[in-house]
């Protein structure tokens, strides 16, 4: 259904994001983490046609045969919303604040043709499905969890094909984090949810692309992934997410995510497999669970 | 694990703080009659997410803010309701690292500025303090002459407690440390902070949202919600056999991958 091929993003003729591929099936979740700096939010912005001035996506990406990069802003804004729409992080800064919620909703219908009267109606009905019951209340009047359903209701009123997540729950409390992916899970057609939390993807998604350094550097099904990674950069991601008892040490990366990468394996600088090997780029290689290092862990 | 001997270090009693009313808002009760102690060594969490008090617990047992009623003691001496000058001993004896390293440093000053602030706000000697508190959190002792914004996120709180050292406090406060941090850092600076209350033999007050960080960090804990402590024990105890509804509930939202794979 959704297919990137090689999606490479550039700014100032640096690659900020670098041959990324993926495709995502109808119903299917795919979880896209990484830590800041990866290029997730990135990868994610060009598929929606949201990249900032100055940067630019080459290569491919298609939704159910309709081109998504390198298409006029025209036709990109007949898509957002209507095929291909996202849930960001931070629902104040997203949602008008002087406009009343159940207007919001019904607002991305109309925008796409849906007549007035049935796109009210069905921005009741969306926002009964969240749990918001309160259409004329503005944003403000309303607590974080509830915005953020807000924002889903909007994400979903357009019935999308693909519903993209950047960070949907990190602003929000455990417990409202918890409603929100269960709503996710239940009315969302298909997935790709990013995020830096491994727990929260293993709640949430099947399957797994882990990015490091602007790359694809392991995918697979998720619990092949999270129970035998194989990239040095994954290993180390899954042992510093898991909390040691009281008095011993956590495990660490050493070092923090570079401005600028290293040539060849991003990860090398980092890595305390690196060896002269890895001055050269390692492929994404494997059927199924794919990963791209020299010195894989067994 | 260290038992508090003697008077504890800080003593809340009765605590409770009313943010009146005004025209856009109506009045809240943040904090509804909270007592606890913390002792001399002890490592004591506060759990709750937002609108549970824990923040303003945390700005009255830090003499940010005066509670409505009730009393906070620091080893003993009364700390309600006094001046800023009565309490500059407070602000000696405890330090306190915020969430973002990012709103809490001052983007126009150099580290070493930073980091020497609270000596020269309490008018002590600065000298050669800053390179060592540098070196002591892990950073080179030419960061002094750089600026925030030139280091990454990690950095920026190997600062943050560089500052709060600064004047050999007896309490360090935490407030959600390491809850900006990517995941790869985040280690770096609990193994980090771990070790400085062992060499310093520091109290620590870490406040969190996230139970499972407590509990690797600290012995005690208390638990929060809707401005009343719900529960309160060895963290080992309220991790394994939570005894209210909503540490229960707390402990089920949160995702664990040990629990999911």
């Amino acid at each position: 259904m959704l297919s990137v091929e090689a999606l490479t993003v550039r700014a100032d003729g640096v690659e900020l994001v670098r041959e990324v591929s993926f495709g995502i099936a109808p119903g299917e979740r795919v979880g896209l983490i990484g830590e800041s700096g990866s290029g997730k939010s990135l990868t994610a912005l060009s598929l929606m046609g949201l990249l900032p001035e100055g940067v630019s996506a080459t290569g491919s990406a298609t939704l159910q045969d309709q081109p998504l990069l390198g298409v006029p802003d025209k036709r990109v804004k007949g898509l957002r919303g209507r095929v291909v729409s996202m849930v960001f992080q931070e629902p104040m800064t997203a949602l008008n604040p002087t406009m009343r919620v159940g207007a919001q909703v019904s607002e991305v219908m109309t925008l796409h043709g849906v007549p007035r009267a049935e796109a009210r109606e069905r921005a009741l009905d969306l926002l009964g499905r969240v749990g918001v019951e309160a259409p004329r209340a503005y944003p403000h009047q309303l607590s974080g969890g509830q915005r953020q359903r807000v924002m889903l209701a909007i994400a979903l009123a357009n019935e999308p094909s693909l519903l993209i997540c950047d960070e949907p729950t990190t602003a929000l409390d455990v417990t409202v984090q918890k409603q929100m992916l269960e709503l996710i899970v239940e009315l969302a057609p298909a997935v790709l949810f990013i995020t830096h939390d491994l727990a929260v993807v293993a709640s949430v998604c099947s399957r797994v692309l882990v990015m490091y350094g602007g790359r694809v550097v392991e995918s697979g099904p998720l619990r092949e992934v999270f129970t035998n990674p194989r990239h040095r950069y994954t290993e180390g991601l899954l042992a510093a997410s898991k909390l040691t008892p009281r008095g011993t040490r956590l495990p660490i990366i050493p070092g923090a995510v570079p401005s600028r990468f290293p040539s060849g394996c991003p990860f090398r600088d980092r890595c305390a497999h690196a060896s002269p090997a890895c001055e050269s780029d390692p492929a994404l290689t494997g059927e199924g669970h794919a990963y791209a290092c020299w010195h894989p862990r067994d | 694990m260290p038992t508090p001997a003697g008077t504890p270090v800080i003593e809340a009693r009765d605590l409770t703080r009313v943010y009146r009313a005004s025209r856009f808002k109506p009045g809240v009760e943040a904090l509804r009659g909270v007592s606890l102690d913390i002792g001399r060594g002890e490592r004591f969490g506060i759990v709750g997410e937002s609108g549970s008090g824990k923040s303003t617990l945390l700005r009255l047992l830090c003499g940010l803010d005066r509670p409505t009623s009730g009393s906070v003691r620091f080893e003993g001496r009364e700390i309600t309701g006094l001046g800023e000058r009565q309490l500059r001993f407070l602000r000696d004896d405890l330090q306190i690292v915020f969430q973002d390293p990012m709103s809490s440093l001052d983007p126009r000053m150099r580290v070493r500025d930073i980091v020497a602030e609270p000596l020269v706000a309490l008018g002590r000697p600065v000298g050669d303090r800053v390179a060592q508190l540098l070196t002591e959190v892990g950073l080179p002792a030419s960061a002094a002459d750089r600026y925030p914004h030139q280091f990454s996120g990690g950095q920026r709180q190997r600062i943050a407690i560089a500052r709060a050292l600064a004047p050999n406090p007896k309490v360090l406060v935490a407030d959600e440390p390491v809850s900006a941090l990517d995941v790869s850092v985040r280690g770096q600076i609990l193994n980090l902070l771990a070790d400085l209350i062992d060499t310093h033999g520091l109290t620590l007050v870490f406040v969190s949202h996230d139970l499972s960080v407590v509990r690797h960090v600290c012995e005690s804990v208390a638990v929060m919600h809707r401005g009343v402590v719900v529960e309160r024990g060895l963290v080992d105890d309220v991790w394994s056999r939570p005894q209210h509804d909503y540490t229960r509930t707390l402990l089920q939202a949160v995702p664990t991958l040990e629990g999911l794979l």
